[in-house]
């Protein structure tokens, strides 16, 4: 009997964490087969002109620690910095939208001198959030003179959208894009006490459009076809 | 002992009085380092008007079911303003008031009388609200050095910032909205139609 309560218990608790996973589709596109020279950097902004939602600092941040870190590191320009050196023309309401605003944007000298400084070659323009789209499910809790519990299961989906447009500023050109979507359920079981089991989207976008990236920026003939995976 | 206890108990009330009086105002001193904007300078000797409203301005607000909000902006308009100007001029002279100037004089060819008219923020009280809001309306006038007004031109600026930290978040959005000002008066100075025929009557008077 007890061996069969510890079975259904186990049954449970494993149909409770399949309810909770990541899934990831990445879609590539690369325009020419431009790579990263040694002595070239890169360096990730985030798009910030919509009023609604905009690409958050830490995306930004994981993305660029991850490309400059490793065996096979890119020269990563730090986002702040290269905002502050370029103050005002990649301000949110200044930033060029289109490759063609780009161009008279450095028809500037100074603009132009200035980006030549910072040896940045690409700039890789991250656009959209990570929102929550549906949450369910409820836990209740009680405390008397016996003691303390929780009973119940609460559930959410967060979804991570993001665009990484790559533009080339020697060639004044868009080189791609990669397109990342990653769904992420969490799921909190509470028999007594609350277990959260959490989906980290967000992070798992990061580290694909990282690792996409890289390629990149490194393979010439890369990047044709959507890329999906589960966890 | 019983002296003991209700010593104790009072301190516990103030404790928590103090705890829950804190927790209900935030006061917030805008910390901002901004950069030197990326633009040419304009051939002008310019006197720029830092008056004590905008030095010391306090903007302070009660938000309903929220807290009281004191946020003070002064220091930050100083170092926005006097950054900004300097980079955009090739001579800047910062004046308290009004300078008196003799009517042939040539130290400078017109003051700048900047006011920051309307300060306005939102805080999310929910959850799904991630983003503190901030639009700051600046009016920047332009004088001649007899003290006829020129021009008045109103610069807007918009910030937000994801709330993470409540305080940190504010802050970051004023800057970011300060920014924005900084970056429109900067870039767009030259195409305002009365400030471009004020800077083509110099042009001539320096050309002559």
């Amino acid at each position: 009997m007890n061996t069969a309560k510890l079975f259904l218990l186990v049954a449970v608790f494993l149909g409770i964490l399949g309810g909770c996973g990541v899934t990831t589709r990445i879609e590539p596109y690369k325009q020419s087969d431009v790579v990263v020279g040694q002595d070239e950097s890169i360096v990730v902004l985030a798009r910030k002109h919509h009023s609604s939602h905009e690409a958050e600092q830490r995306i930004v941040d994981c993305i660029s620690d991850r490309l400059a870190s490793g065996d096979d590191a890119l020269n990563v320009y730090n986002n702040i910095e290269f905002e502050d050196e370029l103050y005002p023309w990649f301000e949110p309401s200044m930033a060029p939208v289109t490759t063609v605003e780009l161009s008279e944007l450095l028809t500037r000298e100074n603009v132009l001198n200035q980006v030549l400084s910072t040896g940045v070659r690409f700039v890789v323009w991250l656009d959209g959030s990570t929102t929550r789209v549906a949450s369910g499910g409820g836990i209740s809790c009680a405390a008397g003179v016996g003691g303390a519990g929780c009973l119940g299961l609460g559930w959410w989906e967060d979804d991570s959208i993001y665009d990484a447009t790559v533009w080339d500023l020697q060639e004044l050109s868009s080189a791609g894009t990669i397109y990342a979507d990653v769904s992420g359920r969490s799921v909190m079981p509470a028999l007594v006490i609350p277990i959260p089991l959490i989906a980290r989207p967000q992070l798992a976008a990061c580290r694909g459009l990282t690792q996409q990236l890289r390629q990149f920026l490194t393979s010439p003939g890369y990047g044709n076809g959507p890329i999906t995976s589960s966890e | 002992m019983s002296d003991v206890n209700s010593r104790r108990q009072l301190q516990i009330i103030i404790v928590v009085a103090s705890m829950l009086l804190s927790g209900c105002s935030t006061s917030i001193w805008v910390e901002a380092d901004f950069p030197q904007p990326l633009v040419n300078q304009l051939p002008v000797s310019m006197g720029l008007i830092l008056d004590d409203d905008l030095l010391d301005y306090v903007h302070y607000e009660e938000l309903p079911r929220q807290a009281s909000y004191t946020i003070q902006i002064g220091e930050a308009n100083e170092l926005m303003l006097v950054q900004l100007f300097e980079s955009m001029f090739t001579d800047l002279t910062e004046y308290n008031e009004f300078p008196l100037i003799e009517p042939d004089s040539v130290e400078i060819d017109g003051v700048l009388w900047p006011e920051l008219e309307r300060f306005e923020f939102d805080v999310p009280v929910g959850q799904r609200d991630e983003f503190v809001e901030v639009w700051i309306q600046y009016i920047v006038k332009l004088y001649e050095t007899d003290g006829q007004l020129v021009t008045e031109w109103p610069v807007s600026g918009y910030g937000k910032a994801e709330m993470i930290d409540r305080d940190d978040a504010l802050n970051s959005a004023i800057v970011v909205a300060m920014r924005e000002v900084g970056a429109t008066i900067s870039t767009k100075f030259t195409d305002q139609p009365e400030l471009q025929d004020w800077l083509q009557e110099r042009g001539n008077e320096a050309s002559l």
